[in-house]
């Protein structure tokens, strides 16, 4: 084109004109202005409904609030000593480590497990992988007393099935101890996740390449080195992402085990979600409950960082 | 060293034939091309003789043993993917070693000869580079890397230089040559481009809608083809073909009644006549030679040029290679020839007719 304008005689550049079909600050401009029109309805709900409610809990944690003193009062760090002094609420965060630990290493190997064995050709296998979805598509209360009936020492399923293979002599009272309330939640837990993990696996196993498999097979590898070799690193993505939400799914749980045991028997079950709403509701001490909520929220954060961290980078 | 025979081999995904009997011999050492168009069951094929896939009927024979059931890694062979296939979270010393790493093979002789496949190729400064910071030639040589590193007794090659630009396939090609060359192995390899199977073959398997057209050395099937299928394949641009009908002394009538310079044998009636480009005349002269006709296309391509000419009293063009010194007008009234021996006849149902002639000629 310059060439064009040299040769008619008109002079160089300086006789160009901007278009009047240019779009005002730039090209992108318009595309710009529309996209904060649509951001702006969930950004006001976001700083209506969480932002302003965190920032007044954050201020709560640090004021004496319960039934005798209808005023919070500023105590400064005094519920947070208490918290360090407190054998119980300690207690509770080692029940949400070690609740944390099983559930998701529960689901993340029998998600995978799940996986693998729904990304082999069957028979059926269309209908039992819309199947799988049946768990996490159920109502977590639902899901709770269908546990808590398996569980039932007089007319559980569980009990029955022990019973009746020989295991047991006589019918145990699961949700009464504190292995076996802790290991009912777990399961619960893990029922709930494995059509989620499994449905993040699956997908990840659908792209990995085919012929990858199949050089790997003439090269001499058996089913093991395909997983080891082949199929996990494919998946390390896919990994590091479903244990962190698992992580923070995990450590926010709170209704099965809610409804299931109640937190009980006395403490076992205890994880820092239902502590706060223990004390939140039960003894109505928002002070403290706030500072627990702020230490809980801590615990979750290190995961979350993480996270998002790793989406952002992948966009 | 190995030699490899299929016994009426057959394969089908369902209600769907891919591969109706296949039966070939291939001897040790031979460099054997399969080529026929995209769905002609070649690539099929190879996975059935790689192992991949296994075999609804008949025998596949590697060294007078029968080789069905027996998983890939076990067959002695080794093969080159058409999406090379490698293992993207491993070097590529890894990936040419990993066959090796598998069978247990200590970590100095692995090195000796990752090093040794790697110094042939070209690679040894990429050994640490992952396959995804390598362009597609040199990803392609990792793939074959992989493969001579296991001294395999036959190779399989699933059209390897597919993915690759012109320049760099040329080079490939040749590359893939001298490995034939200076490894000697029975090699197999799949290809839809009839330029790789012509330059690189010992033999040549034509194969159309699962079966097997014609089996021979790329002159042979160049020079006769068994059938208009091949004939239209093998060579490029393709074969022209004048419709023909044969009185009953064997002379050659095109629609409008020009007699061509080719008499069929006794009994034929239609005649599909085939003439390769470069066996074709051309002259701007309309009297020169028997069929007239008018120039539509010219491609220059330097040393050659293409004309494509509509001839009166046939339904598709010729296709006339001639030196690119010649001065045409499109539209220009032409006229084209040929010689006798240069022609080949083919029978309506598209089989040679072996003429007395072409006899000759074979000769």
């Amino acid at each position: 084109m310059a060439f064009a304008v040299q040769d008619s005689g008109k002079g160089p550049a300086a006789a160009l004109r901007v278009s009047p079909h240019a779009e005002r600050g730039g090209l992108k401009a318009r595309e710009r202005r529309v996209g904060w029109l649509f951001l702006a309805p969930a950004l006001i709900a976001f700083v209506a409904v969480i932002l302003v409610p965190f920032l007044r809990a954050l201020g709560l944690a640090f004021t004496r609030y319960d039934l005798q003193t209808p005023v919070p009062e500023f105590i400064g760090l005094g519920n947070f000593h208490a918290i360090l002094t407190s054998p119980e609420i300690l207690g509770s965060f080692v029940t949400t480590a070690i609740y944390v630990v099983l559930a998701t290493a529960g689901s993340v190997l029998l998600g995978l497990s799940w996986a693998l064995i729904l990304n082999q050709p069957f028979r059926g296998r269309a209908a039992l992988r819309a199947m799988s979805l049946i768990p996490w598509v159920l109502p977590s209360t639902v899901t709770a007393f269908v546990w808590g009936w398996i569980f039932n020492s007089r007319f559980g399923v569980l009990n029955a099935l022990l019973t009746s293979l020989g295991v047991i002599d006589y019918p145990t009272a699961w949700l009464s101890t504190s292995g076996g309330a802790m290991t009912a939640i777990v399961i619960t837990k893990v029922w709930f996740s494995v059509p989620l993990f499994m449905s993040f696996f699956l997908a990840g196993l659908q792209s990995l390449d085919k012929e990858q498999l199949e050089a790997a097979r003439v090269d001499g590898a058996h089913n093991l080195a395909l997983l080891r070799d082949h199929i996990l690193p494919h998946l390390k993505p896919v990994m590091l992402v479903v244990i962190v939400l698992g992580v923070i799914g995990n450590l926010q749980h709170f209704d099965t085990i809610f409804a299931l045991t109640g937190g009980g028997p006395v403490r076992a079950t205890s994880v820092l979600s239902i502590e706060v709403y223990r004390r939140a509701f039960d003894q109505w001490d928002i002070g403290m409950a706030s500072a627990v909520g702020l230490l809980w929220v801590a615990t979750i954060l290190p995961a979350a960082w993480f996270y998002l961290r790793h989406l952002l980078k992948g966009a | 060293m190995s030699s490899i025979s299929l016994k009426n081999v057959k394969k089908s995904f369902g209600a769907v034939d891919i591969l109706q009997g296949i039966d070939l011999e291939i001897a040790d050492g031979e460099f054997t091309v399969f080529v026929g168009p995209s769905g002609c069951g070649k690539s099929t094929l190879l996975r059935l003789i790689c192992g991949l896939d296994e075999v609804s009927a008949g025998e596949i024979v590697i060294d007078g043993e029968i080789v069905n059931d027996v998983p890939p890694a076990k067959r002695g062979i080794a093969m080159v993917f058409q999406n090379y296939a490698l293992y993207p979270h491993m070097s590529v010393a890894q990936n040419m070693g990993y066959s090796l790493r598998l069978a247990g093979t200590d970590k100095a002789e692995i090195e000796k000869r990752v090093g040794d496949a790697a110094a042939v190729l070209r690679l040894d400064k990429l050994l640490d580079r992952k396959p995804r910071q390598l362009s597609g030639g040199q990803r392609q040589r990792v793939a074959i890397g992989r493969a001579i590193v296991r001294k395999p007794q036959v190779f399989l090659f699933d059209e390897p230089l597919s993915n690759l630009d012109a320049a760099l396939r040329v080079d490939m090609r040749v590359e893939i040559a001298s490995l034939k060359e200076r490894l000697g192995t029975t090699m197999i390899y799949v290809t839809h481009d009839q330029v790789e199977a012509m330059t690189l073959a010992d033999k040549i398997v034509v194969m159309h809608a699962g079966r097997v057209e014609q089996v021979g050395s790329p002159l042979e099937l160049y020079r006769r083809p068994a059938n208009l299928f091949v004939a239209g394949f093998i060579g490029s641009p393709r074969m022209n073909v004048l419709r023909a009908e044969a009185d009953e002394r064997g002379t050659l009538r095109l629609e409008n009644g020009t007699v061509l310079p080719v008499t069929a044998p006794a009994g034929a009636r239609q005649v599909s006549v085939g003439i390769r480009a470069e066996h074709l005349s051309l002259s701007d002269d309309p009297g020169a030679f028997v069929l007239r006709g008018r120039a539509r296309v010219v491609e220059h391509l330097g040393s050659d040029m293409f004309v494509h000419v509509s001839v009166d009293g046939a339904s598709d063009p010729v296709i006339v290679r001639c030196p690119d010194e010649m001065e045409l007008a499109i539209g220009s009234a032409v006229s084209v020839g040929f010689e006798a021996a240069n022609a080949h006849l083919f029978a309506p149902d598209g089989q040679r007719i072996v003429s007395a002639d072409a006899r000759r000629s074979a000769a």
